[in-house]
């Protein structure tokens, strides 16, 4: 317990040296600037910027990222409120109620309350990366290598299920995903598989097809789509700030955020754009000003924005400790975890304990840094955010080109990055899910190396795959995370229609009450 | 819900992918193909289950047009913007990073009639930024260019 804290006040004394603070105020920038702009994601941006982080220590490269998921998914907020147009789908119950009040001249206020609540929803969330991680990181201490194998099945079955409009779709990327990982040499035996030419005998590079994946994809898609003249950001001059009585007014709807938060990041398979509907309308339900909503109610506001920001921590608990991300954008920190050379597990809690302190510490620090550089820049985002996608165009393409050239400075990971861009185009027109395919190179080897080790244990003995209760837990929540997308659906369903329902029976009543 | 016509080149594309993995993996060591053989097997069997469920729809519902799935496709801003994404590679190939950045990005500005100014500025903007943070903070050469190299 002792040592635990120790490690702890390490990593906070790591995580303040300049280096790490000069990174966690750019990624933080960084991730607005992306999460404002409505073409671009979370996700897309953390891929992008993951070559940036190759020659940092693996600590502070985990900073960057971390700090450019929490600022994208706060940034998403700021177009959500002066444009009605939210930047990430994570900010899109904020747009119901911050856009009204930005027609209502509360703009300013708006703005202050979702960086208030990110940052409340974010801080808070760290308490359980800090609590529930460690803790969960030694169950698998007791995998053996079948473990293993539907460890990774599982990470598969979950994300291949939550973002796909159709389960087979999604089960089928990932399935495409670990075909795809078998290219390179044989991991026992050395053989070449699947080989054009020698430049693959490490198997596919994760980063290059990461950024075609998620970044270079997302530029054929804007590319197809016609480029429109964004809305003019609204000009705001009231005040940034709440009176005291406001932020009393708010501070249960943070708290009951933080927990659905919370619990949707921890839970594989749903992520922030559940989460902020889900806090939506909680705050509607415990509300004692229902009337405030529809009209610009500060209580929407947070409770959705914390909701979201509260998402961050939860989702890196089963990420970094079991290595099943729920979503796209942990998918791609884990990547930058695996390329780093670290393994998710209780590796990160013991012979890499520092390094993992220092993240989370600093994951405390960018909620900080979220705030002050969320409040300052509000006005100045807000214009970034009017950027054309005429301009996005060249530049994302440009980014995607030199960051996969950065890694192992060959023009063939160009060539592999512009493949996996069109790939994953192809992928988003046809509701085939990239993140299973990216989760899948990742798995692959890992479930691989199971598989393998396993029957040559037993000697080509099958039923060792289920030989043990861990294995069939195992087996049981891959059945449940094929059946989940089902359950998450209906779930963000009802949650969206509340939201809009609720919405526009409170204006109804609004109106009959003035008329009368 | 309907099924999509293009779902039919969808199918098509993944068994023409296990197909080719298959018959790479029988020519691999017997040792080497258990793995391999595996993930063809999972894909085959999706795509099948997945193929099924599509003719249960096309039975039941009927069919979508394969526009659905390109409703207010840009046709020529498409095709400009990944021609000259291939164009590009091929150029730094040639002409090294900075010069063939600076070409992809003139031409795809003026194409998607950005302004003359606000082309200057990107173009110059995305340099400083790629020479700052990718050449001098991170220490990445950057390709010179054949053409470069044998004028030197």
């Amino acid at each position: 317990m002792l040592g635990t804290l120790a490690q702890m006040g390490a990593g906070f004394l790591n995580a303040l040296t300049p280096i790490n603070l000069l990174m966690m105020a750019g990624g933080v920038a960084m991730g607005i600037i992306i999460g404002c702009m409505p073409g671009l994601s979370a996700a897309m941006g953390v891929a992008l910027m993951l070559p940036m982080t190759f020659k940092m220590a693996p600590e502070t490269g985990l900073i960057v990222l971390g700090a450019i998921y929490c600022g994208a998914i706060f940034g998403g907020s700021i177009s959500a409120i002066l444009i009605h147009t939210p930047g990430t789908p994570a900010s899109a119950a904020t747009a119901i109620e911050g856009y009204q009040m930005t027609l209502r001249g509360h703009a300013g206020k708006a703005l202050f309350t979702a960086c208030y609540a990110s940052f409340w929803g974010g801080l808070l969330s760290c308490i359980s990366l800090y609590f529930f991680a460690p803790l969960l990181s030694q169950l698998t201490l007791k995998f053996m290598s079948a473990e293993y194998f539907w460890l990774s099945i599982f990470g598969l079955t979950i994300i291949a299920g939550v973002s796909s409009k159709s389960i087979v779709k999604g089960l089928m990327s990932g399935a495409l995903g670990l075909l795809i990982s078998t290219i390179g040499l044989d991991p026992i035996t050395g053989v070449k598989r699947f080989m054009p030419s020698s430049y693959f005998a490490e198997g596919i590079n994760t980063t290059c097809a990461l950024i075609g994946l998620f970044s270079m994809s997302q530029v054929f898609v804007l590319a197809e789509a016609k480029i429109k003249q964004r809305a003019r950001a609204t000009k705001f001059t009231d005040k940034m700030s709440l009176t005291r009585e406001e932020r009393r007014l708010i501070r249960p709807t943070i708290f009951r955020s933080w927990i659905i938060g919370n619990l949707i990041g921890i839970l594989p398979g749903a992520g922030a754009s559940i989460a902020c509907f889900l806090g939506y309308n909680t705050s509607r339900q415990f509300s004692k000003h229902k009337d405030q909503f529809g009209k610009g109610s500060i209580e929407g506001v947070a409770g959705s924005e914390a909701a979201n920001n509260a998402v961050t921590g939860g989702s890196l608990i089963p990420t970094l400790t079991l290595g099943i991300p729920g979503e796209s954008v942990t998918a791609v920190l884990m990547g930058g975890l695996v390329i780093q050379g670290l393994t998710p597990g209780p590796e990160l809690f013991g012979k890499y304990a520092p390094m993992t302190y220092t993240f989370f510490a600093g994951f405390v620090l960018v909620q900080f840094f979220m705030l002050g550089i969320g409040l300052l820049g509000c006005r100045g985002f807000a214009q970034i955010s009017r950027l054309s996608d005429a301009i996005l165009i060249p530049c994302v393409t440009v980014l995607c080109f030199v960051g996969s050239y950065a890694i192992h400075k060959n023009i063939m990971d160009m060539v592999v990055m512009l493949v996996f861009g069109v790939l994953g185009y192809a992928m988003r027109k046809f509701d085939l899910n990239t993140a299973a395919v990216v989760l899948a190179l990742i798995l692959g080897p890992i479930g691989e190396k199971g598989l393998r080790n396993a029957l040559r244990t037993s000697n080509g003995n099958i039923s060792v795959l289920f030989s043990s209760v861990v294995c069939w837990v195992l087996i049981a929540l891959c059945i449940v995370g094929i059946l989940s997308p089902i359950f998450m659906a209906k779930m963000e369903k009802k949650a969206e229609k509340d939201a809009v329902a609720g919405t526009e029976e409170d204006i109804e009543k609004l109106t009959e009450e003035d008329s009368v | 819900m309907k099924m999509k016509k293009t779902d039919i080149g969808v199918v098509a594309f993944f068994y023409l992918v296990s197909a080719y993995f298959y018959s790479q993996t029988v020519k691999l060591p017997a040792s080497s193909q258990t793995y391999p053989r595996f993930t063809v097997a999972l894909v085959f069997g999706l795509t099948t289950l997945y193929l099924i469920q599509m003719i249960v729809r096309a039975v039941k519902n009927g069919t979508e047009s394969v526009t659905a799935d390109f409703k207010d496709f840009q046709a020529r801003q498409f095709i400009f913007c990944f021609c000259a994404t291939i164009v590009y590679l091929v150029l730094i190939h040639f002409f090294g990073f900075y010069i063939a950045t600076a070409i992809f990005m003139v031409a795809v500005l003026l194409f998607l009639r950005v302004p003359l100014i606000a082309t200057a500025i990107s173009v110059v903007v995305i340099l400083a930024l790629i020479y700052f943070a990718f050449q001098k903070f991170l220490g990445v050469r950057l390709p010179v260019g054949e053409v470069i190299k044998a004028l030197k």
